[in-house]
């Protein structure tokens, strides 16, 4: 059975020929798309010349584009984004109505003070829109701009967001972008494509934008388009295998971002126990830390870390606080969090184990496969942490803040941690360890896009910052006149 | 007096004895009614229940939160089934501080042995603690080795291995419609052993159950392509280092001490690899060439130990007759299609038997001439469906995931859920004779299917994971 169709968007063109079949994650369904094999040759651009059209745009166009875009990405309307919603209920794990959501918030995105912030939090509009002066110590007049380059993406797939903010970084910049498409967000790039072509039609915005699906690690596909002279940069999210097997092709003049696959931690400080509406509120909003999308992101909160001590009242504090947990994370709205639709079976597995091993864990929940609580009885998080997803998250109570640090490391994005007084007094020392964002519980998955990731600036990595300088022998001393020192 | 036409049926016999109760014969295993051995299967589970509920705090406890008091119907013992995690389900950390006496506390609501007794003061690592258990108790624990970072401990006894080799001697040397000879019933042949010497670790402990069952004790008549054990410490480590890799953490992996100061041993051992190769195959051929031999291993190690001993010009090494079982996953290296022609190549013997089991239960399932697992008599097969566990019909063709209740098993639970894809013909009648029920050819792990990373060293990766943990040591100072 085909389930969908990926066409290839090529810079304006939508190209539905060629077609083989791929599987889905779900055994019967397949999906098709054109061979890419056969369209390699043209995905890149022919010359970097060709990028000098983006340049005669101001970034008032780019903005009125943006602008279009994002009103013509109305879910209610617009039949490419519909979809692309249909190819994802088979491609995606999550439930319909938490994936219509998240076409939703795609429209706002595109505002043309969303975008300014972006572009001028995560570059500066000076660099992206002309050269910047400045006059060094030794006389020299030098400008810099942030010029766009040749990139390709390779977005995660966990939520069609990831798509559209892609989309916006490279239009901001300039960049000439090839998109891959993921399997489990097949259809998200291509309906945003499709809907610049319509409102941007023959603009050299949509004309420097592909997208198209082939199956990662493709030889074929890979060892012809990832090369220095098609394309400079190579924007990469998701998987550790994934990203590894793009490092064979970087060489000089083809560069890797990587934002690896992450994950999140949580610190709950003695504070939480105050009283009962603290409490409450604590248990609150670490549910919505766990429970958001149904722990599919990299910045759900998975072990917990809770600062009550491991004597039998810590113990006590902890199982209670991880049964409040639980019954908050069950009451969250359909659209924020649900029961998942395919509970990861080792994990379930492991989760029951536990259960029997009642001299070191307590579960609470978990019997519906609905998500569930397990409270460590003592200072250590579950062997199987790693597998945590589908509303399964580890409260760990710990004496001291010590045994915190040492389980952060260069895989831990974001801390979500109460209050904010201890987040103060560990924003120094926890980025030693690897931590990326700190965060107020409660809103570790609200992230914002004007923001550096992963402990890089994305944006600014996908720019090449070139350097025009003047040098005037009357002030800069020629080297030709240098004198021995 | 063939089986079927006894009258006074024992079930105690049955449940206890079952090789006596089958007069030691392959044939009478698999020719009794399927009603009579049903009822029979039904009689032993329910008494094994009882015994069991008493016996293993971690079943009791179970059954009594799903309120189950009695289980008549097969289908009533499957919501108590075990899966792998419950021998596994001991924090790691237990291991790093060599808390054993918390491992043992473990251990004693798995097993239904009394463990309270067991001292363990001074223990210095797995192997140590497993040694314990062995001179104080009736136990013979086996582990498997995982890359979460996490070992499962399998709380086997020692009258189950006693009694899993006379039936691998059963199963190896007889054949299906001929009662048994009194050379088939008492075989004393070479044993090879393609693989370390010995071991803690599950297939590793085999090698001793083997020695033992098969050369009559003469160690001379034990032959092992490496003459060492593997360090089951060292192996824990190879699997705390993959958890570890995974999270980025491998720079603040800590070596225990006391396997630290063994690192030249070990280093040692990996540089005579290649030598101890040579000296196997000079071994077989000059000792071995044209005698019975009993060899085992899986798919993977017979076809490499194969093609080694094709490229130094060892062929046709062993008697026509040789006992040679192999099976186990085809996961990991792709076997070339001719590889089983490579294998009888080499070996020069005229059948290859195959078997079929999983380390949480303790029965091996013979594939008969149809290429099916027939499924032994104390051993009560179900299919459940993957995703629910749900027991699927036990009528038609089935396809799901393995699961058994094995009634031999004393020392421990014997409901297991595997993590294998089978197919059962439960209305099928095998051509080649046998009245058992039997698991189809294919079968395939779960996670290879869905392409997950497996949380098995299978016997085929043991040698790379003892390597990978030796480099590792090389590569730091200790």
């Amino acid at each position: 059975m085909i389930a969908y169709t990926v066409p290839l968007f090529l810079r304006g063109r939508v190209i539905t020929d060629d077609l083989v079949t791929f599987g889905t994650r779900k055994g019967v369904a397949q999906f098709q798309a054109p061979d890419m094999t056969k369209y390699v040759a043209r995905l890149p651009l022919h010359s970097p010349a060709e990028m000098s059209d983006l340049y005669r745009l101001s970034f008032d166009e780019i903005l009125d584009v943006l602008e279009a875009l994002g009103n013509a990405l109305d879910f209610d309307t617009n039949t490419h984004l519909q979809e692309a919603y249909e190819a994802s209920l088979v491609a995606n794990v999550l439930p319909a109505e938490m994936l219509k959501n998240s076409y939703r918030v795609l429209r706002p995105l595109f505002s043309r003070e969303n975008v300014t912030e972006i572009a001028d939090s995560q570059v500066g509009l000076d660099y992206l829109n002309g050269w910047v002066p400045h006059t060094l110590r030794d006389g020299r007049e030098q400008r810099v701009r942030a010029f766009g380059s040749r990139t390709l993406h390779i977005p995660a797939g966990n939520g069609g967001l990831v798509s559209a903010v892609t989309i916006l970084r490279s239009v901001i910049t300039r960049s000439d972008v090839i998109i891959k498409a993921p399997s489990n967000d097949p259809l998200t790039a291509v309906a945003i494509a499709r809907t610049l072509a319509d409102v941007a039609p023959n603009h050299p915005i949509t004309k420097h934008l592909a997208v198209g699906y082939w199956k990662g690690g493709d030889p074929a596909v890979e060892e012809t388009l990832y090369q220095p002279h098609h394309i400079e940069k190579i924007v990469a999210w998701g998987g550790l295998a994934s990203v590894k097997h793009i490092t064979r092709y970087i060489q000089p003049g083809l560069e890797l971002i990587a934002l690896d696959p992450k994950r999140s931690a949580t610190i709950i400080g003695a504070e939480a126990f105050a009283d009962e509406a603290t409490m409450h509120d604590v248990a609150r909003r670490a549910a919505t830390d766990i429970g958001v999308a149904n722990q599919e992101g990299c910045a759900n909160a998975r072990v917990i870390y809770v600062l009550t001590g491991t004597d039998a009242e810590g113990l006590t504090k902890a199982n209670r606080l991880g049964e409040l947990i639980y019954r908050e994370l069950m009451s969250l709205p359909a659209v924020v969090s649900t029961p998942p639709l395919y509970p990861d079976r080792e994990l379930l597995d492991h989760l029951e184990a536990s259960r029997m091993t009642e001299d070191f864990y307590r579960v609470i929940g978990g019997e519906q496969r609905e998500g569930a609580i397990v409270v460590s009885q003592f200072d250590e998080a579950v062997d199987y942490s790693p597998m945590l997803s589908g509303r399964v998250a580890n409260i760990v109570p710990v004496d001291d803040i010590d045994k915190v640090t040492a389980a952060v490391n260069s895989y831990t994005q974001t801390i979500g941690i109460y209050p904010e007084s201890l987040k103060r007094r560990l924003r120094d020392t926890l980025p030693l360890f690897g931590a990326q964002r700190l965060t107020s519980l409660g809103y570790a998955c609200n992230v914002a896009v004007a923001s550096p990731q992963d402990a890089i600036e994305p944006i600014r990595r996908m720019c090449k910052w070139i350097v025009d300088e003047e040098c005037d022998p009357q002030t800069v001393i020629p080297l030709w006149q240098l004198t021995p020192a | 007096m063939a089986v079927t036409q006894k009258t006074a049926r024992s079930v105690t016999e049955f449940m206890d004895d079952p090789i006596s109760f089958f007069g030691q014969s392959y044939t009478q295993m698999h020719s009794i009614g399927r009603d009579e051995l049903e009822a029979l299967q039904r009689q032993a589970m329910s008494i094994r229940f009882q015994q069991h509920h008493q016996s293993i705090e971690m079943l009791r406890k179970l059954a009594d939160r799903l309120g189950i008091t009695a289980v008549t119907e097969f289908n009533d013992v499957v919501p108590l089934f075990f899966s792998h995690t419950a021998f596994k389900s001991y924090p790691a950390v237990l291991i790093d501080k060599k808390r054993f006496d918390l491992m043992t506390k473990w251990l004693d609501k798995l097993t239904s042995y009394d463990l309270s007794g067991v001292d363990i003061s001074g223990c210095s690592g797995i192997d140590d603690w497993i040694d314990r258990l062995d001179e104080q108790t009736p136990l013979e624990v086996i582990t498997s080795s995982g890359t979460t970072g996490t070992i499962s401990i399998l709380p086997k006894d020692k009258r189950g291995a006693e009694e899993g080799m006379t039936l691998w001697k059963i199963c190896l040397f007889q054949t299906f419609g001929r009662e048994p000879t009194e050379k088939e019933l008492n075989p004393s042949v070479d044993v090879v052993w393609p693989n370390f010497a010995n071991g803690k670790l599950g297939h590793l402990r085999i090698a001793n159950m083997i020695k033992r069952g098969f050369t009559g004790g003469d160690e001379t008549k034990f032959h092992a392509l490496y003459p060492f054990a593997v360090d089951t410490d060292l192996m824990f480590l190879a699997s705390k280092m993959r958890a570890a890799a995974s999270r980025g953490e491998l720079g603040r992996l800590e070596i225990d001490p006391a396997l630290a100061a063994r690192k030249d041993e070990f280093i040692a051992m990996q540089e005579r690899q290649a030598q101890d190769m040579d000296a196997f195959f000079t071994r077989i051929t000059e000792q071995l060439r044209g005698k019975q031999v009993f060899m085992l291993g899986t798919y993977h190690l017979m076809y490499d130990i194969a093609k080694a001993g094709l490229q130094r010009g060892v062929r046709n090494v062993f008697a026509p007759d040789s006992a040679i079982l192999t099976g186990g996953g085809m996961k990991g290296v792709a076997l070339p299609d001719d590889f089983m022609d490579v294998i009888k190549d080499f070996l020069g013997v005229d059948r290859i038997q195959v078997g079929y089991g999983f380390s949480e239960s303790s029965t091996f399932h013979w594939a008969c001439s149809e290429g099916r697992y027939h499924v032994a008599p104390w051993v009560i097969p179900f299919v459940l469906d993957p995703d629910t566990s749900e027991p699927l019909p036990r009528t038609g063709v089935q396809t799901g995931r393995a699961a058994v209740y094995d009634i031999l098993l004393r020392a421990h639970w014997g409901g297991v859920i595997s993590g294998d894809e089978v197919t059962i013909d439960w209305d099928l009648h095998c051509p080649c004779g046998q009245s058992s029920v039997a698991f189809e050819p294919d079968i395939i792990r779960y996670s290879e299917k869905e392409g997950f990373e497996d949380d098995r060293i299978t016997c085929a990766a043991t040698h790379e994971v003892h390597n990978e943990a030796v480099n590792f040591m090389k590569g730091i100072d200790l």
